[in-house]
């Protein structure tokens, strides 16, 4: 048995026949062929697989795809500007070497991404709590607070 | 070919470099990067494996027809393909666990059966339809167990390998005793008559805990048997061990057989030495179709742990606080095979030693097979180990003795420029020096708030390896661009960016351009792996190698165009300057190959050699310290530890990029916190593994984070690669638990002796010292 859903990613609609059972995260990097989209516990523990969902971060591993229907997904490949310019976010994880192996990044980047959307000057309780949905196993989490901290600053003098 | 030896100078210091462009830093943050989890061909397979449910048992039979009838299955492997290789076991130096499981199980996890079907769907389908009928054995629960007499053997016969070759003052021996897979020993000066006379001598045991590497990409291998060759592409960091390991098991000419490595999201060890590519190579080849094995992090914390063990120390101590000798017994736990337990086995014996200065050593360090999941390298090779009970040791002695925890080390430390050992290299940081450092963040002589303890630890290791080597290319293009070809797997510590940096600091010309090409075991010069810490220094030093011969190319090249002699000329950036006048480059080169341009190509070649005279066979190359402090309080009620500061510093040598230096120690700190907090495997008395699945394996994430933690990184310029680097990424994790242990011990006058430091062990041991 098939379904067929449709919902539009990085901006762009599309329809997709899934099976039931099958995830959203399949889905985008078979399908879309979307890879940054990570898949490290499969089991919504490590957040590598985190995606935008109507802009709320979503495991893309522990979703399923035909839950997608209707709505707008963006994963890491549709953060930065068609020209290339990366997101605030993109560019304070790149500038602070937010990262190490970069398997947890894609997904650190949205799940970030979402909190300033919510909270442009988040303390550092309201950080690491919203971090309680990632796994970082290579940084010690430094420099990926350093990076949040860095992409509200950005932020705000864009918008100052 | 040059030969690399430690370093016995001060390099002059450079001036305060930039921080060098990230390779591959924009393709992670905008989702470009491709790890071999992102491998894929036409017409691939997915494969996946059934796992024995038994610690230890004996497989009588395996009924697979119902499995290959269901559509979409294109092979199943079992022990019976394994059989027919030309070597069907794989293990560093001592070959003894099957590619897939033959005869018997010997822990939890083990592959024994494994489908490629069309999707991963089909294959876990096929997988519920095999039968296997098992004969259970009694388990081995822990080494003493194994140790036990009558105890049930996990081999027979004795298996391939050998041991390792040693120094001076060092033995290795292969399986020297029923379930014991090797035993290193060192010895020099005479331990029992320094025992006899000493003022003091203490015996302490040590406990360690398993934990698994938890690297967020799972062990991933895509594989393709075409036209006699085999290729692969795989997430392990050691492409030419891996060439060689494969080369043996299917006895094929090792040039037959190409790996590529692309990046790879985090290994921590977890990822080197041979695992299950040469299971994903027996299926691509009975199945005639590229296939991947992706395992999920369930089935990778069943592959390899970090060694749980068991340390006693018996250490002799004159009055005023000199340490005299040592002697120590160290069992590993092994787990089911031998993985890389030999090396482990034998760095822990070197390094129990820690940063002191000895009359006498007696070190006997045995891995002993348990039915448990194998235990392998895991950030520092059994650095930790070491450091953990040496470390936690001295702030017992210190206590006993009414000293200072700071004053005993520091009254002890190896100086700089004393040996390690006799017929090793000297140190090469200022032991005293980060010890201090960490003092002043820590506060650790202001006034401690009521309940508080701060500890202290120095970890030390050495680092290089052992008569490593590697080779590396540099290529200059007609615009001066660099592109640099070396097998250290860009695994998150910026291989590439250190190795891009040091070819255009030799060459002058901007690391921005410098590119680190793709692993390819058919194009890339070879090196020993991704491994002790030695990629920038081995490594590193071999692409100076290369790039100083590629200058020497390029000025010849000018001079003959500028009819003058090379030393008339001085390379600018992409021209040269002959008196006055500068000359472009690019236009003489164009004018001379004609429009393809050309590529300046040269190779450079660095091994470390080999000394009989040293421990561990080989002059270690350089030595990489882990100065921690930490301040701690804990709650009497609960045993609740809080940690209110961590700092952890380290000596890079000289550091290229700080930022990621200083992310090297703070990931390290950060997987030893965790371990001593909280994060272990466990197991069921039945040994079944207790919390070997992402929800219940807990580790650190940021709320775990110290109230305060503060990372730094020395360069005491001591270090032998290029302007006095040293490797920095595996030393982060030496001295945490120690600091932490040590500091308990300071805030509530009881030492914890059982890892993770859980409220439940706290309380245990608080009560205990003093049953309420
Ligand atoms: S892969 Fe989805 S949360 Fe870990
Ligand atoms: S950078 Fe490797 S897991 Fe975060």
């Amino acid at each position: 048995m098939t379904l067929t859903v449709s919902f539009t990613i990085n901006g762009a609609p599309v329809s997709t026949a899934v099976h039931p059972e099958t995830v959203l995260a399949d889905v985008i990097r078979d399908e879309f062929q979307l890879v940054g989209c990570k898949v490290g516990c499969d089991q919504a523990v490590c957040g590598a697989c985190t995606v935008l969902v109507d802009r709320i971060p979503m495991a893309a591993c522990s979703t399923f795809a035909f839950e997608a229907e209707g709505r707008d997904i963006v994963t890491i490949e549709g953060l930065a500007r068609p020209d290339g310019t990366l997101s605030a976010v993109q560019r304070a994880f790149l500038d602070v070497q937010g990262f190490q192996c970069g398997f947890c990044t894609g997904g650190l980047i949205l799940l970030v991404t979402a909190l300033l959307e919510r909270d442009p000057d988040p303390d550092r309780a309201t950080i690491t709590d919203w971090l309680g949905s990632a796994v970082c196993r290579c940084t010690g989490y430094l420099a990926i607070i350093e990076a949040v901290e860095t992409a509200a600053r950005l932020n705000r003098e864009v918008a100052a | 070919m040059s030969l690399l030896l430690p370093s016995n100078r001060i390099h002059p210091a450079l001036p305060s470099h930039p921080e060098p462009p990230q390779q591959g830093g924009h393709a992670k943050v905008t989702g470009a990067a491709r790890y071999a989890f992102d491998a894929a061909l036409p017409g691939m397979l997915h494969a996946k494996v059934l796992r024995s449910p038994h610690p230890h048992a004996r497989i009588r039979g395996i009924d697979t027809a119902k499995a290959a009838a269901l559509p979409g299955v294109v092979a199943i492997v079992t022990g019976a393909d394994a059989r027919a290789l030309a070597l069907p076991t794989y293990g560093f130096t001592i070959q003894d666990q099957p590619v897939i499981a033959i005869d018997k199980v010997r822990h939890v996890g083990e592959a024994v059966v494994a489908v490629a079907a069309r999707d991963e769907r089909t294959a876990l389908a096929a997988l519920a339809l095999v039968d296997v009928d098992y004969d259970p054995l009694p388990a081995l629960p822990d080494p003493a167990a194994a140790l036990a007499p009558g105890a049930p053997l996990l081999f027979e016969e004795p298996q391939p390998g050998f041991a390792l070759p040693v120094g001076a003052g060092s033995t290795s021996r292969k399986e020297p005793a029923p379930n014991v897979l090797y035993e290193y020993t060192y010895t020099r000066g005479g331990v029992d008559a320094a025992l006899d006379r000493a003022d003091h001598v203490f015996t302490d045991s040590f406990a360690f805990s398993a934990i698994n590497h938890y690297h967020l990409e799972p062990h991933v291998n895509v594989a393709r048997f075409e036209d006699g060759r085999l290729e692969l592409w795989s997430s392990n960091q050691d492409p030419f061990m891996l060439r060689a390991d494969l080369s043996r098991i299917f006895g094929m000419p090792d040039t037959d057989i190409r790996v590529h490595t692309p990046l790879i999201g985090g290994g921590f060890g977890g990822k080197s030495y041979c695992k299950m590519e040469p299971l994903v190579a027996l299926i691509a080849q009975k199945a005639r179709r590229p296939v991947r094995l992706a395992l999920t992090l369930d089935e990778s914390i069943l592959t390899l742990t970090k060694h749980a063990a068991e340390l006693t120390l018996t250490t002799a101590v004159g009055a005023d606080g000199r340490l005299l000798a040592r002697r120590a017994d160290i069992v590993l736990d092994g787990g089911a095979y031998c993985d890389a337990s030999v090396m482990v086995a034998l760095k822990t014996g070197f390094r129990i030693a820690g940063a002191y200065h000895w009359d006498a050593l007696d070190v006997r360090s045995r891995v002993v097979r348990t039915t448990k999941v194998p235990a392998g390298s895991f950030r520092g090779f059994g650095g930790t180990q070491a450091s953990y009970a040496s470390e936690c040791q001295m702030d017992m002695i210190a206590h006993r003795l009414g000293i200072d925890p700071y004053d005993l080390r520091v009254m002890n430390f190896l100086g700089p420029d004393e040996p390690f050992a006799p017929g090793d290299s000297a140190i090469d940081s200022d032991l005293k020096g980060g010890l201090d450092e960490v003092c002043t963040r820590l506060g650790y002589r202001a006034p401690k708030k009521a309940g508080h303890g701060f500890g202290l630890a120095v970890g030390i290791k050495d680092g290089g390896g052992t008569g490593n080597h590697a080779g590396a290319i540099v290529k200059v293009s007609q615009s001066g661009r660099i592109t640099v070809l070396a097998a250290t797997a860009e695994i998150g510590q910026g291989a590439g960016t250190t190795l891009c940096s040091i070819a255009a600091d030799v060459l002058g010309l901007d690391a921005a351009d410098a590119r680190y090409g793709a692993i390819d075991t058919d194009v890339t010069p070879l090196n020993n792996g991704t491994h002790v810490s030695c990629g920038t220094v081995v490594t590193g030093s071999a692409v100076a190698e290369a790039a100083a011969s590629v200058r020497e190319e390029i000025l010849a090249f000018a001079a003959e165009q500028l009819q003058c002699a090379p030393a008339d000329l001085a390379l600018e950036g992409w021209a040269v300057r002959r008196n006055g006048a500068l000359h472009p480059l690019e236009p003489m080169v164009r004018g001379y190959y004609g429009g393809q341009g050309f590529a300046f190509t040269a190779y450079g070649h660095v091994k470390v050699p080999y000394d009989d005279g040293a421990p561990l066979r080989s002059q270690n190359l350089f030595w990489m310290p882990c100065w921690t402090g930490a301040e701690v309080s804990v709650d009497r009620e609960t045993g609740r530890v809080t940690v209110h500061r961590l700092v952890v510093g380290s000596d890079a040598g000289r550091i290229i990029s700080r930022r990621a230096c200083e992310g090297q120690v703070a990931g390290a700190a950060i997987q030893a916190y965790g371990q001593a907090m909280f994060e272990s495997l466990r197991y069921t008395p039945a040994l079944q593994p207790e919390n070997a699945t992402p929800w219940t394996y807990r580790v650190a994430q940021a709320a775990d984070l110290p109230e305060h933690f503060e990372v730094f990184v020395t360069e005491h310029m001591r270090g032998p690669g290029p302007g006095g680097l040293k490797g920095i990424g595996e030393a982060g994790m030496l001295s945490i638990a120690a600091a932490i242990g040590n500091a308990i011990e300071d805030a509530t006058g009881v030492r914890v002796n059982a890892m993770p430091f859980s409220p439940e062990a706290v309380l245990a041991a608080l009560d205990a010292a003093d049953p309420a």
